[in-house]
């Protein structure tokens, strides 16, 4: 669906993206994730015309490209940076934002009814924007992004804002949109969300590329793949932890509990002895090397040297 | 019809309607046809009292005769042998309005309730009387006073097809009002738009979607179409209440009489492209204002106004060169020019050359406007400079 080759993007002093390369498969949903100032957003941007790039090439599929480029009409965008026209009627905004997209006003109001009543807010259409709660904007923001039906749709952040119900209701939706034959493309910090909805995942930073795949390829690129959770009481001694050698990384986590990750060919036997001599452990328990855990040690400097 | 064209026809309607409320229209027109009927109400209630000529009694007359107190506003009652009280018990019952005492040509009084407007009537008719009466002590000719009193007549004898009158310096007057008006409006709307979708973070998506050209010439044409709507309520709303004026008797005609048809098109032809120029040289400038409360561009926005102060001047002496050039120049002409064809006589080339000027100059505008716009409506937190927006116009 969409060739991103050697792209790169400068902003006075900063360069946001620094050739970056990667491709979207036609009907996948695929994660961009960053750290902020990664350059996530820029990339996206770029994507979506608003911005050029200084140098490199962003290639869609010929299905949504014209003689004048790509085809703004089958593309659909969710930006981070949220805002609607608040003095309008709900109805009146969605309407005609798929209007901008090459949709007629009465297929878009049909539409629109049916995701409003999705959505919870059919009610609320003859509203104002500004009427509706932070949230509801969220979501009608979320609607227009989509309304028009896209071959390709960029959401930035599309859970931020949403409370844990709402959050499940656009990640079904999202992975509806894709049963449907739509390509996704999105940015976020929900790591479990992304973890069970994304096909295929790019981490970044500093506007080049870490590493890219599904979750299990990132899995064996970046993490091992033993995670002790190991709960001591009274003090730590954690400088022992860096004299452990089958220990890759280790951070705190809650209640107490320090997270142990293992290089590959290590066992829970090899490491026992040194973990004791830490401090007085009251639970120890094996887990598994989530999405999240792999975003925190691409992203933190190394493994040993965090205390 | 091609999508480009298609989706420029949504953005103007969208902008049209944000702002153009029918009913506010209606609401306005109710609003001053209320406060007229009042106003018209009260002023004929009040002018029918201010007609009543008020009694005034006369209790000294000398050195005038009585036969000589005699004025159609004025109603004098000679009461040289009546008691003073009485008069005064009169006038404090309201049975008359005044008590006049004359003693000598230079020395008379009146006595009443309060200061009245017709005292300035009396005083007239009184010195008139003086003055009479001194021609006549004098024993000088009132026939040679007259003469005296009367100036040269200077007769005006003016090229009829080149001369305004009061009634085209009137006509002119309004148009060049009503102009001022639509580019007003203009000023308005644009800023309120482009600042709110700044601030209200509507614009990424929208650019995403549309380029920034099509969005930018849509609120143009959307928010040109609003001062032009009101432009030519206004404009025959002035016509209707002309009409009204005529049938009442009133000597209107002749402004009527300027407005022929020819006229009337160009003049609605330079106020388009007038304000279409102006409303893009306003959706650009608004573009780079960041914070409308702090911004210290807004006021390059009073800018267009300059033109419009410019026509005025055309009222004075509408075929000196400045005026004419100004009538061309396409930054003023579509303010000047009109103002000069209902004042003078212009020659056909005159308008056919400034409006194909002034069409040129828009798209001119336009381009800018769409290439200023497509990088300034993305900043958030800054502010660019001239340097800035002149290095985007070159670059794109």
């Amino acid at each position: 669906m969409l060739t991103f080759s050697d792209v790169s993007k400068r902003y006075s002093k900063v360069t946001a993206v620094d050739r970056l390369s990667f491709e979207i498969r036609k009907g996948e949903i695929f994660a961009l994730l960053g750290p902020n100032g990664a350059g996530k957003t820029t990339s996206l941007r770029m994507i979506m015309q608003i911005i050029q790039p200084d140098s490199g090439a962003i290639v869609f599929d010929p299905s949504i490209t014209t003689n004048n480029g790509v085809d703004r009409s089958r593309l659909g965008y969710l930006p981070e940076d949220r805002g609607l026209y608040q003095d309008t009627p709900v109805i009146r905004t969605v309407v005609y934002l798929a209007s901008l997209r090459g949709r007629d006003a009465t297929w878009s109001r049909k539409k629109a009814v049916e995701w409003l009543e999705r959505f919870g807010l059919r009610d609320r259409m003859n509203d104002k924007v500004s009427a509706l709660s932070k949230g509801n904007q969220q979501k009608v923001q979320f609607i227009s992004s989509i309304l028009h039906e896209p071959d390709f749709v960029v959401l930035d952040e599309p859970f931020s804002g949403f409370d844990p119900i709402n959050q499940e209701l656009i990640s079904g939706v999202i992975r509806e949109l894709r049963e449907s034959g739509m390509t996704i493309l999105l940015s976020a910090h929900q790591m479990q969300l992304v973890e069970r909805i994304a096909d295929r995942i790019l981490l970044i930073n500093n506007g080049r590329k870490l590493v890219s795949g599904s979750i299990d390829e990132i899995h064996r690129q970046t993490v091992s793949d033993t995670k002790i959770l190991v709960q001591y009481i009274g003090d730590v001694d954690t400088s022992r932890f860096g004299k452990i050698p089958q220990i890759s990384k280790f951070q705190p986590a809650d209640n107490g509990n320090w997270e142990i990750f293992l290089d590959d060919a290590s066992s829970l036997n090899d490491v026992l002895t040194g973990l004791t001599s830490a401090g007085n452990i009251t639970g120890l328990k094996t887990a598994d090397v989530n999405l999240h855990d792999i975003f925190i040690q691409s992203f933190t400097n190394g493994g040993k040297d965090h205390a | 019809m091609p999508d480009r064209f298609r989706i420029l026809w949504e953005v103007t309607k969208w902008e049209f309607n944000r702002f153009f409320k029918w009913m506010d229209l209606v609401k306005g027109l109710l609003f001053f046809l209320f406060f007229g009927l009042i106003g018209g109400t009260v002023g004929h209630w009040l002018g029918k009292e201010s007609f009543s000529p008020p009694e005034i009694a006369v209790a000294a007359y000398h050195p005038f005769g009585p036969e000589m107190f005699e004025h159609d506003q004025l109603r004098f009652t000679i009461h040289d042998g009546t008691n003073t009280d009485i008069l005064e018990q009169w006038l404090a019952a309201g049975e008359i309005d005044g008590i006049l005492t004359i003693r000598s040509v230079d020395d008379a009084s009146i006595r009443l309730q309060g200061e009245r407007a017709w005292l300035i009537t009396l005083e007239q008719f009184l010195n008139d009387l003086r003055q009479d009466e001194l021609i006549r002590e004098s024993g000088v000719d009132p026939g040679l006073f007259a003469l005296l009193e009367e100036g040269i007549a200077l007769n005006r004898e003016f090229d009829a097809a080149g001369t305004s009158t009061t009634v085209d310096k009137i006509v002119a007057g309004i148009a060049i009002f009503l102009v001022l008006i639509a580019v007003f409006m203009g000023f308005a709307y644009q800023f309120t738009a482009i600042t709110a979708e700044k601030q209200q973070r509507v614009t990424e998506q929208v650019v995403s979607a549309i380029r920034p050209q099509t969005w930018i010439d849509g609120k143009i044409l959307g928010i040109t179409g609003i001062g032009m709507t009101y432009l030519l309520f206004y404009g025959a709303m002035g016509l209707v209440f002309t009409a009204v004026l005529m049938n009442l008797g009133v000597p209107v005609g002749s402004a009527l009489a300027l407005i022929n048809p020819l006229l009337l098109i160009t003049f609605i032809l330079f106020v388009l492209l007038g304000i279409l120029m102006w409303n893009a040289f306003y959706a650009a400038l608004a573009a780079t204002i960041d914070d409308p409360n702090t911004s210290q561009k807004t006021g390059w926005m009073m800018m267009p106004v300059l033109p419009v102060m410019l026509a005025f001047f055309t009222l004075v002496n509408p075929d000196s060169t400045p005026i004419t050039v100004l009538g061309l120049f396409p930054l003023t002409s579509y303010a000047v020019l009109p103002a000069r064809m209902v004042m003078t006589q212009v020659t056909w080339w005159e308008p056919v050359l400034a409006l194909l000027l002034l069409a040129g100059t828009v798209h001119l505008f336009r381009l800018a406007a769409g290439r200023i716009f497509s990088t300034a409506i993305m900043m958030v937190g800054k502010e660019p400079s001239l340097k800035e927006m002149i290095y985007w116009f070159r670059k794109a």
